[in-house]
């Protein structure tokens, strides 16, 4: 029940394939990247170090991501953009049957006409867990540290 | 902008541009508001529930420490050593059970008083303070606290009204709705940063209609719509707001007919973020209170919150978000809270519109200070409106304003 080395290629392979949707814009693709039974929830590191639950977008079920993604996609405006997921190395603990992983993040984000800069920077707590075959998160926290946000957050991190 | 007018067009149905771009402008209003006779918001109480629990916060651009004192009194001290100068704390939040700066280590006690400093006496003999250096007249700059139903604010000025006279009856009755006196249980925060005035924050709020168009996430689900049961209040100064509404149907009708936004076949995948449960008195199901000069108070639905607005020039500002429940909430009703969350802040299916286009409306207007917008929806006066297809509580603003800044 160890974690061998082709199970951690598997699941660098998530971590990088979730972070492509994303800066692909394919967010259709982003609800798919999760159990049936799941939470996604990015947290600033002053609530979750103070054990605060607010998070800055939690979705415990799919129709919440589901409900998540059409917004992004179909009801928020806001002005052209390209993102980019910069991860670190996955380091993972515990067993095949219930992987936990961290990966600490950066996204570039560059809006039309403007300088890139950091929207963010921190790191992903997971639980990935095996569902029909493919490893899913269970549990996606997006931990991050940045203190103030640069305008807003427009589509999932 | 240099040598260009400063000038108030006539009456409060426009308003002109240099009010939000000037930088002149922008430091007679840190002078004239965030440090004049103003009811500043800086926390909640449930953010400092024990004896030295503190935390960091702003009014205009200084840095004020929020701690509890040993007797359980709050106090809003400047954040600046008597010393040299230098900014004492530096953590957002925690616990002290002293203030010392750690540059030469003077000491303050909970309430800013100086309590020591280091070699006072001299050493073998050599140097030390003068015999008439007074501790008494080097504590840290206290402000004046008012604490109200677990909300705490402060003022800079001798000559602030008391809060309640500066708050008036229709808005206290508001905010005692919403903070009422049950102990308050914090949730957490968020922080974003917008490239915009700090002014265009109010106006956000103030400004009834856009919410019908902007947000298609309310106009769908029917959270705020001009089609709805509402009213805008203004106290006697036209500075503080509280508009009210009721939550509508998702219907056709000849309000949503003009939305080009309105989708009435639209359905969520998972409705309890919708599953909203009476708590209040009365049908109202959104109250937002601006109350001058810094913060919202509101609630929509069951998500309860303050933004503290804390300008960064004229430019840019800050936006402190801070959600809570109530002491006595059971787990289903915070679980219902934080789902809530999600229309609210940097994210919120709702809130992620306006920092996008409060952004668009500082570049729109950055190079036009001459120029001046137009607030004329629902006439040109400055009553109370029983619905929300009006500027009016912009045009009490900038009435207000005018006084306050002598404009």
């Amino acid at each position: 029940m160890t974690i061998t080395p082709e199970l951690r290629s598997e699941i660098a392979d998530l971590a990088n394939a979730y972070a492509l949707a994303i800066d692909d814009g394919e967010l259709d693709r982003w609800p798919r990247f999760f159990a049936s039974d799941c939470l996604y929830k990015i947290i600033a590191k002053e609530n979750f170090d103070s054990g605060l639950p607010l998070g800055l977008l939690m979705c415990d079920s799919q129709g919440m991501l589901q409900d998540r993604m059409e917004a992004f996609s179909k009801l928020n405006v806001f002005g052209p953009r390209s993102w980019r997921h910069m991860l670190g190395a996955v380091y993972t603990t515990g067993s095949e049957k219930e992987i936990s992983a961290r990966t600490n993040f950066v996204i570039f984000e560059t809006l039309a006409g403007k300088d890139t800069h950091i929207l963010c920077a921190g790191e992903y707590r997971d639980i990935i867990i095996r569902e029909h075959g493919a490893l899913k998160f269970r549990e996606r926290l997006c931990v991050y540290d940045t203190t103030m946000i640069p305008n807003s957050i427009v589509r999932p991190i | 902008m240099g040598e260009a007018p400063l000038s108030w067009p006539d009456g409060n149905d426009r308003v002109p541009y240099w009010i939000y771009t000037d930088q002149g402008n922008y430091e007679r209003e840190l002078e004239k508001i965030f440090y004049g006779p103003v009811w500043n918001y800086v926390g909640l109480e449930c953010e400092i529930p024990n004896p030295g629990d503190f935390k960091r916060t702003q009014i205009g651009d200084q840095s004020i420490i929020v701690v509890r004192d040993a007797e359980g009194g709050v106090n809003a001290l400047v954040n600046r050593c008597a010393h040299r100068g230098v900014k004492i704390c530096e953590q957002d939040k925690g616990s002290f059970s002293e203030i010392m700066c750690p540059y030469h280590q003077w000491t303050y006690d909970l309430k800013g008083n100086l309590q020591g400093v280091p070699f006072h006496r001299g050493v073998k003999g050599n140097g030390g303070m003068p015999a008439d250096f007074s501790m008494a007249d080097n504590g840290l700059d206290v402000l004046k606290v008012h604490v109200r139903n677990g909300g705490i604010f402060a003022t800079m000025s001798d000559k602030t009204p008391p809060f309640e006279t500066y708050m008036g009856n229709r808005i206290l009755g508001y905010y005692d709705r919403e903070l009422d006196g049950r102990s308050l249980s914090l949730l957490g925060h968020s922080r974003q940063r917008i490239g915009a005035n700090w002014k265009l924050m109010l106006e956000n709020i103030k400004d009834t209609h856009h919410a019908s168009l902007l947000h298609v996430f309310f106009v769908t689900f029917g959270l705020f719509r001009v089609d709805n049961d509402s009213r805008v209040e203004m106290d006697d100064t036209g500075l503080h707001t509280a508009l009210s509404s009721i939550r509508g149907k998702q219907e056709l009708n000849d309000g949503t007919a003009q939305m080009r936004s309105f989708d009435s076949n639209l359905a969520l995948n998972d409705p309890s973020l919708l599953d909203v449960v009476r708590e209040f008195d009365g049908d109202q199901t959104v109250v937002m209170q601006t109350l001058w000069p810094n913060v919202i108070l509101q609630q929509q639905s069951n998500t309860l919150a303050t933004r503290q607005i804390v300008p960064k020039g004229p430019n840019s500002f800050e936006l402190h978000w801070t959600f809570f429940g109530y002491e006595d909430d059971d787990e289903e009703m915070t679980a219902r809270r934080l789902r809530q969350a999600n229309l609210m802040g940097p994210a919120g299916l709702v809130s992620m519109d306006d920092g996008q286009i409060l952004e668009r409306t500082q570049e729109g207007i950055l190079a036009h200070p001459n120029e001046q917008g137009v607030v004329e929806l629902g006439g040109r006066g400055t009553d109370d409106a029983d619905h929300m297809v009006t500027e009016v509580a912009l045009r009490a603003f900038y009435k207000g304003y005018r006084n306050v800044m002598g404009l």
